[in-house]
């Protein structure tokens, strides 16, 4: 390096070289300026600098001279490298992969430019490529053990696990038999693992498991080993010895799931689906009686039955795991059970057994047949398990009632507002939900979960400026709402996301959930780091389980979400196109107004430009002080006023669903955007194929009903093809129309009739008839909306005469009906009568204005007159301050006894 | 399987991020509401006022008010209750038990506290502890009868 220079230069671009790697730019930076004094166009001395002034947060600059430095020593490897590591600083690692491959073409045997190329290959998952450099680096130099770990893991991503082990046993080898010293016998247990792993994952179990035996005493991890060991056992068809290293295993932790899981395999009694006859089910009842003796301080041991036993069995079971649990008082107990709830007949007999319990606490202070005294705070926490339960069951107002008692029993138990607030949610009053979520966060302020259940609660409340202060409460110092997107908070990113959308804003919901994604990006990003780390700290095992977990990271639910939605804004930016938005605003308001509006606008862009002169300032001068990082870059968007300007929303919406399509391909929600945007970009045939994956996931869901319809109306009626892509086009329709089961020899019009008769008892797809009918026949329109009407709200067959009554339909199924009505049949009468009726089915719901719900003026919750309950001020009641009267009222029944 | 008896009631101190718990007492307890200066008072009483935690339930609290008088220190009981399903248990007297014990570690002269004159419970309650009744304040109380009120009061023999 700097070999063209004099002694006294070629010094200098070492000390280059060495202050950039110690951080320390600015005297890098003068040793450079020095050289080019002299040799203004050294081009490896540019590119140094250039490298230099890009960790100073000049980018511009520092592109220019690594440019200017590889064009003027085009041959030297120190340039490309630099150009390379310049890219890879701004994640382009395309470019970055080519700059190296040009610094190699010079200098082959770089090990540095090697070993940065083979991370960005495995970042890259360009797998032959990994493995190519992994090669050469192993062949370059052999004694090192990272080259030979290395060389085999590339193999083994690449799909080759047998490769792998070859190499794993030619470095073993090279090894001494006194291998390894003290120091790094973690080191090698990970590589004996790994190379076990190996093995098993090419089926070559009995290798495996020789494998393990034989190294047993270098194996310091014994837990995993014990582990492997029963594993591989099972695997091999020796059922016998396997389960008794399980029953090893569960005595050292009686509590881990997977030993049981792995026990009952071992024994035969495992079923994937959770259904088995009863037979087994007797044997398993038996194993788990037994095991419980062994183990009676674990839960799991008395939880797993539960999901297993039935009826009487399961009755007995669930009493008897219930009963101490509400005496302890654990809040959790519901959520642990509510796995149960997908059982035909367990709420049922959950329901029975507590309802027994309550009434038995009441009147006797004891459980049903039971002389023992339960303390009091048995009957707050049985209050308490109902409530959740009769809100599961979606009947709110005995759920409310059941809470209710709980409050007044106990009034200072946080975990009862909290629940509360999730009945009037679900119950669909928001306001009420988010006021109560603020009680239950100010009875704790020091408790950050049910701060941010609050804000959740404030944001689906659209209460988006309340939301952001009581978020804030929680975020470091100074830092406020930039903080939150550092902790990739993407709970909030979406609440908050969603309710801008709801708002309308569409700007700061793209932004938010635009948001979510760049985390993901960030998350695939901070894999970076690991691929040299943990391949130096042999930490295998985890390094190739998080590569795979990074490979299917786009499929985890957040994402999901947040690309549905992002997807969802741009469909309505598409259907409302900027410009004419704006003037439909405009021509509605009176001429005064406008003049205002326009005034406002002038007055809010002269604010926004100064804002950004500002910001240009402060960024500069915050360089030119320090060249250190200390500002933050400015958004320059904050409210996505550009994001909504983008010239062809369906462009940018291709571009998540695309990834949607490759990592949930499973979701019925994805096809339907691929359809809602294949539709507008007149892609009829990518819209085709949308609509096959909808028929082939779930043929008999309202929206692929839907969408098969208006797929085949719009197709239908466009005239005849002109063009040969058109001709084409309708040619492989027609070929596959026959195909789709719901057509054959039939019209639009009587696949819809067909589908209403088979479900002819369920709202959500009678409204999707109706709308299909009246889309069909704009003259049906009638006949669609008394269709619609005529629906009934059965109720729910309930076994034991319970409290209250359930019915059938669901609050969000109802309020898009209500949408479907008003906006799409346009008709306000029928909306106003739908309205008045589903406010009987849901007295709390806000939406249909209900007559419990928040909107009515007498209500607690309604805004415009909040109760200051434990207010401030002073407002005592015997107009003099001092009294300490309450000891009289408490002490009335005060029996003290000691 | 536990009796009330067997579970643990734990004490803990009143800062402003638990204070709601406090607030929430005294709004089911006492049909006053009380100022700010009455939560400023309990909090800065330190030790001397204190929620009672039954299995980790808030369901009592004792709050007080320290004054100083000539240079000896007294303490005022303002508040003292237990929700009522959680009554005759012992909590109420764990309670005082504990301002008492502060009292003579901090060689407090004598405490006292305002109590209706029917409340015999209360009085029946505290002259258990060694209080006794040193004074009647006529119209104490303006819109609840009997309006006079006692003051009930132990001293402390200064070491």
């Amino acid at each position: 390096m700097g070999a063209s220079l004099p002694p006294k230069e070629a010094n200098l671009f070492k000390l280059i070289v060495k202050s950039y790697e110690t951080k320390q730019y600015k005297k890098g930076l003068k040793a450079a300026d020095a050289i080019l004094k002299k040799f203004p166009s050294h081009g490896e001395t540019l590119s140094m600098k250039g490298l230099t002034l890009n960790c100073m947060d000049r980018k511009t600059e520092a592109y220019e001279l690594v440019r200017l430095g590889v064009k003027n020593d085009i041959k030297s490897h120190v340039c490309w490298h630099v150009y390379g590591l310049l890219y890879r600083s701004d994640r382009e690692y395309r470019e970055a992969i080519k700059c190296y491959r040009n610094a190699l073409r010079i200098d082959p045997d770089n090990l540095e430019i090697l070993r940065d190329l083979s991370l960005l290959q495995a970042q890259m998952r360009d797998l032959s490529g990994f493995v190519e450099t992994r090669q050469q680096l192993l062949t370059l130099k052999p004694n090192h053990r990272m080259n030979w770990i290395g060389f085999a893991v590339s193999q083994h991503l690449n799909a080759n696990a047998s490769k792998a082990v070859e190499i794993l046993e030619a470095f073993e080898g090279t090894l001494e038999d006194d291998y390894p010293p003290e120091n790094e016998l973690c080191e090698h247990t990970e590589m004996i693992m790994y190379k076990v792993s190996l093995l098993e994952e090419s089926g070559a179990f009995g290798k495996a498991l020789e494998e393990l035996h034989k190294k047993e005493p270098k194996i310091v991890d014994k837990l995993s080993y014990k582990e492997q060991e029963a594993y591989l056992l099972w695997k091999l068809g020796r059922p016998a010895e396997a389960s008794k290293l399980y029953r090893v295993l569960l005595s050292m932790n009686p509590d881990n799931y997977r030993y049981y899981e792995g026990l009952q395999k071992c024994l035969g009694l495992y079923s994937e689906s959770g259904q088995y006859s009863s037979d087994r089910i007797e044997k398993l009842n038996a194993l788990y009686q037994s095991l419980s003796e062994q183990y009676t301080r674990s839960s799991a041991v008395k939880r797993i039955p539960l999901d297993f036993l039935q009826d009487e069995r399961f009755k007995e079971a669930v009493a008897k795991y219930i009963k101490p649990l509400l005496t302890k008082g654990v809040p959790s107990l519901f959520s642990d059970l509510c796995s149960l709830y997908d059982h035909p007949r367990k709420p049922d007999i959950m329901e029975q057994l507590v309802v027994e319990m309550e009434h038995s606490i009441r009147t006797t202070g004891s459980y049903p047949g039971s002389d023992v005294k339960e303390p009091p705070s048995t009957l707050l926490w049985t209050l308490f398990f109902l409530a959740q339960h009769y809100d599961k069951r979606g009947q709110y107002d005995v759920a409310l009632g059941k809470i209710d008692e709980a409050i007044a029993h106990t009034p200072t138990v946080i975990d009862l507002y909290s629940v509360k607030s999730r009945i009037m949610k679900h119950a669909g009053d928001l306001t009420a939900a988010a006021a109560l979520a603020d009680e239950a966060r100010c009875m704790d302020l020091a408790d950050r979960y049910i701060n941010s259940e609050c804000v959740k609660r404030m944001l689906q409340a659209d209460q988006v400026t309340s939301a952001e202060k009581t978020a804030v409460l929680f975020t470091k110092e100074g830092d406020q709402l930039n903080s939150l997107h550092d902790m990739q908070c993407m709970w909030y990113d979406l609440a908050s996301g969603d309710s801008y959308f709801r708002q309308g804003d569409l700007g700061r919901a793209l932004k938010r959930f635009l948001a979510v994604e760049k985390h993901y990006s960030d998350i695939s990003e901070d894999q970076f780091d690991f691929h040299s780390y943990c391949l130096r700290k042999m930490t295998l095992r985890s390094y190739v389980g998080m590569l795979k977990f990074e490979d299917r990271l786009h499929s985890f639910p957040y994402f999901h979400k947040a690309a549905i939605r992002a997807i969802r804004c741009y469909l309505k930016l598409h259907d409302t196109p900027k410009s004419t938005a704006e003037e439909d605003e405009m021509s509605k308001l009176a001429p005064a107004q406008k003049k205002k509006m326009k005034k406002q606008k002038k007055a809010e862009a002269r604010a926004k430009k100064e804002a950004e002169t500002k910001i240009e300032e402060s960024t500069a001068c915050g360089v030119s002080k320090s060249g250190k990082r200390n500002v933050k870059p400015v958004d320059p968007d904050p409210h996505g006023e550009k994001l909504i300007q983008v010239e062809d929303p369906m462009a940018e919406a291709s571009k998540y669903l695309r990834l949607l399509q490759k990592h949930s391909p499973n979701s019925l929600e994805t096809h339907l955007l691929s359809f809602e945007v294949n539709m507008r970009k007149e892609k009829f045939l990518l819209a085709f194929q949308a609509v096959k994956q909808l028929l082939k996931l779930d043929a008999e869901n309202p929206d692929s009903h839907r969408s098969l319809v208006k797929f085949f109306l719009k197709t239908g009626s466009t005239s005849s093809p002109t063009t040969e892509a058109e001709k084409l086009r309708c040619s492989v329709l027609e070929a596959e129309r026959p195909s789709i089961s719901q057509l054959q020899n039939k019209s639009l019009v009587e696949a819809n009739k067909e589908f209403l008769g088979r479900h002819e008892d369920s709202l959500v797809h009678r409204a999707a008839y109706a709308e299909m009918l009246c889309l069909l026949d704009p003259s049906k329109k009638t006949e669609a909306i008394k269709l619609i009407e005529d629906s009934t709200n059965k109720v729910v067959q309930q076994t034991n005469g319970a409290l209250g009554v359930a019915r059938e339909w669901k609050l969000k199924d109802c309020i898009a009906v209500h949408k479907l009505l008003e906006t799409v049949f346009l008709d306000s009468e029928a909306a106003s009568r739908w309205k008045s009726r589903c406010a009987e089915y849901f007295p709390f719901s806000t939406h249909f204005e209900g007559k419990r719900s928040s909107v009515m003026p007498d209500s607690v919750y309604n805004s415009s007159l909040k109760s200051n309950e434990n207010g401030d001020t002073p407002n005592h009641p015997m107009g003099q301050t001092e009294l300490n009267d309450g000891q009289l009222e408490a002490f009335k029944s005060l029996t003290v006894s000691t | 399987m536990g009796t009330g008896r067997e579970a643990s009631v734990s004490l803990d101190g009143v800062r402003d991020k638990n204070m709601m718990q406090l607030k929430k007492l005294n709004t089911v307890l006492f049909p006053v509401r009380y100022n700010d200066k009455y939560y400023a008072d309990a909090i800065s009483s330190g030790e001397f006022t204190k929620l009672a935690y039954y299995s980790d339930i808030c369901v009592g609290a004792i709050a007080c008010r320290l004054e100083t008088k000539g240079g000896t220190m007294r303490v005022y009981i303002m508040t003292l209750g237990v929700l009522a399903p959680y009554r005759g248990i012992g909590i109420g007297s764990k309670l005082l038990n504990h301002v008492l014990d502060m009292c003579t570690k901090q060689n407090v002269s004598e405490i006292y506290l305002h109590v209706q004159t029917n409340n015999e419970d209360a009085i029946k309650f505290y002259k258990k502890f060694g209080f006794d009744i040193t004074d009647t304040i006529p119209d104490y109380y303006i819109n609840i009868e009997p309006r006079d009120c006692y003051v009930v009061t132990k001293s402390f023999a200064q070491i």
